[in-house]
């Protein structure tokens, strides 16, 4: 090459825009263009590893149907996380919201022989309601939400284990309810296409439904937009007329839903429920997922489907490793691990664009 | 274009805002003592006055962002009570923020729209309608004449100049019946601010929509506004047409930090 030719100038790009200069701001604008593409590639290497190491167990329906099925559960929780997390705040209390809803829907039917059907809206309303009182507590006292889903959290968790002393119960099964929500788990003998064999995916499946829906209400609706302004700009939201106090109380209540939600599709697949089903570490889990998904706390950005995909990575990661035999609480280095390096991730990315950067 | 080119507001002109005795104090500071302000259809008034006079707080309290301690608020003949911004901008008030209100995650196009955007119906849902959105910025910013890299960046990329404008469009996009403009010069280059100036000056000509201009540049003062109310340390210390009065004056005024009372 002659040296009068030199490398082509760098790329003008169009007015106000900057081009990014080293290497690491390459790699930070690559993944914040594509934030959801990057974690599904991390998502398919471990896949990949797993199925490796596990000589070919891990990809059977039969794991897959486990890790799915883990899927399905923090994915459901991680996805109102990530709405949450878009207006600035955080559930801690999804942990015990998911033991307690399904708890009260059993007891109802048993106790008063509601059809559980009945029971499962009930258990519903009962997320949605203390959604609505964590919101308010928020909103209205102005107690960070932190503070208040952990207060909410332990009085939760403290009625649910009183009710019945920590014993679980067993579920009623009623079809089609159980049909449709998840029915069984996943047998050596049942064919993926049978129904019998679907049914043991439904939790997942329901999960899947639930992220496209979020995924549209997030990018496609008045709501969705009123979430990112509150969270990008709380005092300018409120200076040009959104109801920001309104959006952080209705995102609330979606976190308290989907985790009685979860809890509910929960309890119908296991016939029982159990009072530690869900627990401080299931929150923590689904705000990993959420995390690890690409969503950071700061507020006014984050992804829905980057959610799903990071519950999958959590549920592999618990899953794959035991299955190649490693000890159970190995997964928890690699996790913890996991969701230092993507909130670090994040919070670059985030930073890079407040600093109009990228 | 000095402001003699353009005829004086008729004495006769409807008033369409009166805000009267109007007192605010954030916890221990005062910021607005006892204020009443008028505003005739099609004027330009502007509010002048030291850093932390109480400007701001006061087209805050118009806005429906904040809400008075005492004094009321009559709109178009009609006492009116702002719970929200969102019912000022429902009844025809817009507002400029002096910090802008620009939601910096979104595109410049949903700014425009954040509040009154445009829907389309979809399998019975009442989705967004970006396309339009998209669309109608687009043609509105070229309009103006302002330039933005893209109606699709965020407004985090654009410049300070580039946000300021955009936040002015959005504000004038609704045809307002009044608009209040805090500080739309202050990121502005020269050209940019002749520019912006340009558009008011034009919004006056036509005599439709009464602008509250908050500026302190008096150059500017007495090139598009017809009347001037000096607020300082929360009182309106003078009430004056700016063809009753001069840039000398209003440094006076500013010295002595004394006023003469309402013509
Ligand atoms: N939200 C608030 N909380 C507490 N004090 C406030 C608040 N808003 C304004 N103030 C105080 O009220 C007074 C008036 O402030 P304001 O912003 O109205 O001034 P201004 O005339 O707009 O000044 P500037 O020219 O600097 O914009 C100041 O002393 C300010 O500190
Ligand atoms: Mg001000």
């Amino acid at each position: 090459m002659p040296p009068s030719t030199q490398t082509a100038p760098k790329a003008t790009n169009k007015v106000g825009l900057r081009v990014p200069t080293t290497a690491l701001e390459t790699v930070l604008v690559i993944l914040s263009r594509y934030r959801e593409a990057s974690i599904a590639v991390v998502a398919i290497i471990l896949a990949i590893y797993f199925q490796l190491a596990s000589n070919g167990a891990f990809l059977s329906s039969q794991e897959l149907s486990v890790v799915l099925r883990d899927t399905g559960r923090f994915g459901l929780i991680a996805v109102a996380e990530v709405m949450l997390m878009i207006t600035g705040e955080i559930d801690l209390s999804v942990g015990s919201t998911f033991s307690l809803a399904p708890y009260v829907m059993v007891l109802l039917s048993l106790t008063w022989a509601f059809p559980i059907a009945v029971s499962a809206l009930a258990g519903i309303l009962l997320g949605l309601l203390i959604g609505l009182v964590n919101g308010v507590i928020t909103v209205s006292f102005r107690v960070p939400s932190l503070i208040t889903t952990v207060g909410t959290f332990f009085l939760l968790q403290g009625v649910v284990v009183s009710i019945y002393n920590s014993q679980p119960v067993v579920a009623p099964v009623q079809e089609p309810f159980n049909e449709v929500f998840g029915e069984n788990l996943y047998g050596p003998a049942d064919s993926v296409w049978s129904l019998h064999g679907l049914t043991a995916f439904t939790p997942f499946l329901w999960t899947v439904l639930v992220v496209v829906v979020m995924a549209v209400v997030l990018n496609r609706t008045t709501f969705g937009l009123h979430t990112i302004a509150t969270g990008s700009n709380i005092v300018g939201a409120r200076e040009i007329g959104v109801r920001t106090g309104r959006i952080k109380v209705y995102n609330f209540m979606i976190a308290g839903a989907f985790a009685a939600g979860a809890g509910i599709i929960n309890t119908t697949q296991f016939a029982s429920a159990d009072p530690l089903a869900g627990g401080p570490f299931l929150t923590l889990q689904a705000i990993a997922a959420a995390v690890i998904g690409g969503t950071s706390l700061l507020g006014g950005s984050g992804t829905i489907i980057g959610a799903l995909i990071g519950a999958f990575v959590v549920a592999t990661l618990n899953n794959g490793l035991v299955m190649i035999g490693a000890q159970a609480t190995v997964s928890d280095i690699y996790l913890g691990t996991a969701i230092i390096v993507a909130m670090i991730l994040n919070v670059q990315v985030d930073r890079l664009r407040a600093r109009r950067r990228l | 274009m000095r402001q003699n080119d353009i005829a004086a507001i008729s004495p006769n002109a409807p008033v369409i805002l009166e805000m009267s005795h109007i007192s605010k104090t954030f916890g221990a500071v005062t910021a607005l003592v006892d204020v009443s302000i008028r505003l005739r259809k099609g004027e330009v008034l502007a509010l002048v006055g030291d850093n932390g006079a109480g400007k701001s707080t006061l087209i805050k309290i118009l806005s429906g962002f904040h809400r008075p301690d005492t004094g009321a608020i009559v709109y178009q003949g009609k006492q009116v009570h702002f719970g929200s911004p969102r019912e000022a901008r429902a009844v025809g008030i817009e507002t400029v923020y002096q910090d802008l209100a620009l939601i910096n995650d979104l595109s410049v196009y949903h700014n425009m729209f954040v509040g009154r955007e445009y829907h389309k119906h979809v399998l019975g849902f009442k989705l967004l309608d970006n396309k339009k959105m998209r669309g109608l910025a687009r043609t509105y910013l070229d309009t103006l004449g302002i330039e933005v890299p893209s109606v699709s960046s965020t407004v985090d990329l654009l410049s300070g100049g580039q946000r300021q404008s955009v936040a002015v469009a959005r504000s004038i996009y609704s045809s307002p019946t009044i608009l209040v403009l805090d500080e739309p010069l202050a990121a502005l280059g020269v050209r940019e601010g002749a520019h912006v100036l340009g558009l008011i000056q034009n919004l006056r000509q036509q005599r439709s929509v009464s602008i509250i201009l908050i500026v302190h540049n008096y150059n500017q003062v007495f090139e598009v506004c017809d009347r001037i109310n000096f607020l300082h340390s929360g009182e309106i210390v003078l009430d004056a047409s700016t063809a009753e009065t001069s840039e000398e004056e209003l440094i006076r005024i500013v010295k002595s930090g004394l006023g003469r009372q309402a013509v």
